[in-house]
């Protein structure tokens, strides 16, 4: 079943100048299935962050719908429905805290929500549990590393328990540390049934998900699972992308004369078939 | 140009239960176009570091020359030493605030009380250096850039105060990876053409990998390891446990190691890999593996 249902998208920015508007999003449409993982790259400026604000209703369509779980983001009674559903981390962890104690700031989402007290606590609790902050729970965000952090607002969002949740390059701030614990939470929600929308510049992050989509000048150009996406790397590149590492290696070795399976993305992969 | 630094210690919130020793005992030197790479996790006290080099902060201890001269001990002159340095904070392009990129790019030499005409000519260059073209770009609003361009053009401002030194705090980050592309090879041009020392900040192993003639790494507030790529990222258990790692070509190499395949050689970059990579492959199928 389709958690999103997008129809003939188009998002129109004015610019400065108030005379000209830009298309964003231009006519897209699309099906993100319950419990998928999905990743969405693009050069900056492609419409994909764009995208990610129109599934909770932080934008709303110019034309065409977005259904999330189905309830239409333009129906303005519907938008808590919504922001309940699909929940959204971004890419600065100080933007997202509010509280000056770990898991008041977890609490924050349900307290909104009309949550009961003891149903909060259990929430939170979970929630905590689930990004395996509980034990820092007493602490001060400021005093936490920016991989804990931004584990602390993903916590934030799962304590709402949304359906889905967008990730709009959550690792971009991150250290190498920090980006393995964000990458490792998020598979872990996947697994846990959470449907998951990635948007990201690195490449080796696409190849967790089970479906890539590649936008440029507001379109969806590619849209597949990562093996079939990532056989077409020239034009992937044409597009001012890169390509995973072992994708890469792969087409250096063809080129020198060595079949290497098209299957091959992932570096686990590709060093077990070099070594065989 | 170089840069001396001796035992330099920080204390953050000294006296209070927040106590933190943010720089404990560092020393290094930085000579003449060098290309550096500082690492470490969050916390370990680059950002504490750099700035020092700019007089933003003042030491407990400790002393640090810039080009002979000690920045440390003098109580006026800071604004010499920070035309200096240029110091370019994680999202510069957040601090873009005029109407055109002309009048941003040219506000800091504005400041320095040129003529017309130099000013002009230092908002040109540093465009080009840069790579904003100056008929296209130099009226429009800063605000309606794309991501790379902004960020192309908040490097400017700081490139059109023609620093010694030019450092970066993770210039690419949430940048796609032509931009990030881009933003590396025009620091590589700067430094050849300005002679600059480069001092880069950054969470990415290969970009340090790559550019780098030194990496500083990081930890607890001191230097833990100090050296040529090369040197530094042979350390491989020693980098993760700081919470870092390898350039991930490195990383992949070494785990072909691990499955039993014989290469000599420590490849830090794509080019090196894909040679040993088909050396090795080459080697195998002669010995009828």
């Amino acid at each position: 079943m389709a958690i999103i249902k997008i129809e003939s998208l188009v998002f129109e920015y004015r610019k400065e100048d108030g005379a000209e508007t830009v298309k964003a999003i231009n006519n897209v449409s699309l099906d993100i299935e319950e419990g998928s993982f999905t990743a969405i790259i693009g050069r900056n400026g492609s419409g994909k962050s764009t995208l990610a604000k129109n599934i909770n209703a932080l934008l709303l369509p110019g034309s065409g719908a977005v259904y999330v779980d189905g309830f239409r983001t333009s129906d303005d009674s519907a938008v808590w429905e919504i922001r309940q559903r699909a929940g959204m981390v971004f890419q600065n962890p100080d933007n997202q805290l509010v509280s000056a104690i770990v898991e008041d700031d977890v609490a924050f989402g349900p307290e909104n929500l009309g949550v009961a007290p003891v149903k909060i606590r259990e929430r939170v609790e979970e929630a905590l549990h689930s990004v395996d902050m509980y034990e820092l729970r007493k602490k001060s965000p400021h005093m936490l590393s920016g991989g804990q952090k931004q584990r602390v607002a993903i916590a934030g969002v799962v304590a709402m328990r949304p359906k889905c949740i967008v990730f709009d390059e959550p690792t971009a701030m991150l250290d190498p540390r920090g980006r393995e614990e964000v990458m490792g939470i998020m598979t872990r929600l996947h697994e846990e049934g959470i449907t998951v929308i990635l948007i990201t510049h690195f490449m080796e992050e696409t190849v967790r998900a089970d479906r890539i989509i590649i936008m440029d000048a507001g379109q969806i150009v590619l849209d597949g699972p990562p093996a079939e996406i990532f056989r077409h790397s020239d034009q992937i590149r044409r597009l001012d992308l890169d390509v995973p590492l072992a994708v890469e290696l792969a087409d250096r070795l063809r080129k020198r004369g060595r079949a290497i399976p098209w299957d091959i993305i992932e570096d686990k992969e590709m060093v077990a078939y070099l070594c065989r | 140009m170089s840069i001396v630094v001796k035992d330099l210690v920080y204390i953050y919130g000294e006296g209070t239960p927040y106590e933190t020793v943010a720089l404990d005992g560092v020393s290094f030197e930085i000579g003449d176009e060098e290309f550096v790479g500082l690492i470490g996790h969050t916390g370990s006290g680059k950002s504490t570091l750099v700035q020092h080099l700019n007089g933003l902060l003042k030491p407990k201890s400790g002393q640090i020359f810039v080009g002979g001269t000690e920045i440390t001990a003098r109580k006026k002159g800071l604004t010499n030493i920070r035309r200096k340095i240029g110091l370019l904070f994680q999202y510069p392009e957040y601090q873009l605030f005029e109407e055109t990129v002309y009048k941003d790019v040219a506000f800091g030499p504005s400041n320095l009380g040129l003529s017309e005409t130099e000013i002009d000519q230092r908002v040109r260059e540093a465009m080009f250096l840069v790579g904003l073209d100056f008929t296209a770009m130099a009226e429009r609003s800063p605000f309606e850039l794309s991501g790379g361009q902004k960020r192309k053009a908040a490097i400017a401002g700081v490139i059109a105060m023609r620093p010694d030194v030019l450092i970066l705090d993770e210039p690419t980050a949430g940048l796609d990876p032509r931009s990030h592309a881009d933003i590396l090879d025009m620091l590589d041009k700067i430094r050849k053409s300005r002679g600059v020392i480069v001092i880069l900040i950054s969470h990415n192993m290969a970009d340090v990998a790559r550019m780098a003639d030194k990496v500083i790494v990081m930890d607890g507030g001191k230097i833990a390891l100090a050296g040529t790529p090369a040197e530094v990222f042979a350390q491989d258990e020693f980098l993760s446990a700081a919470g870092l790692g390898l350039p991930p070509i490195t990383k992949f190499i070494r785990e072909m190691r691990q499955k039993g395949a014989k290469i000599g050689s420590n490849p830090l970059t794509l080019d090196e890999a894909e040679e040993a990579i088909d050396a090795y492959l080459t080697t195998k199928r002669g010995a009828g593996a």
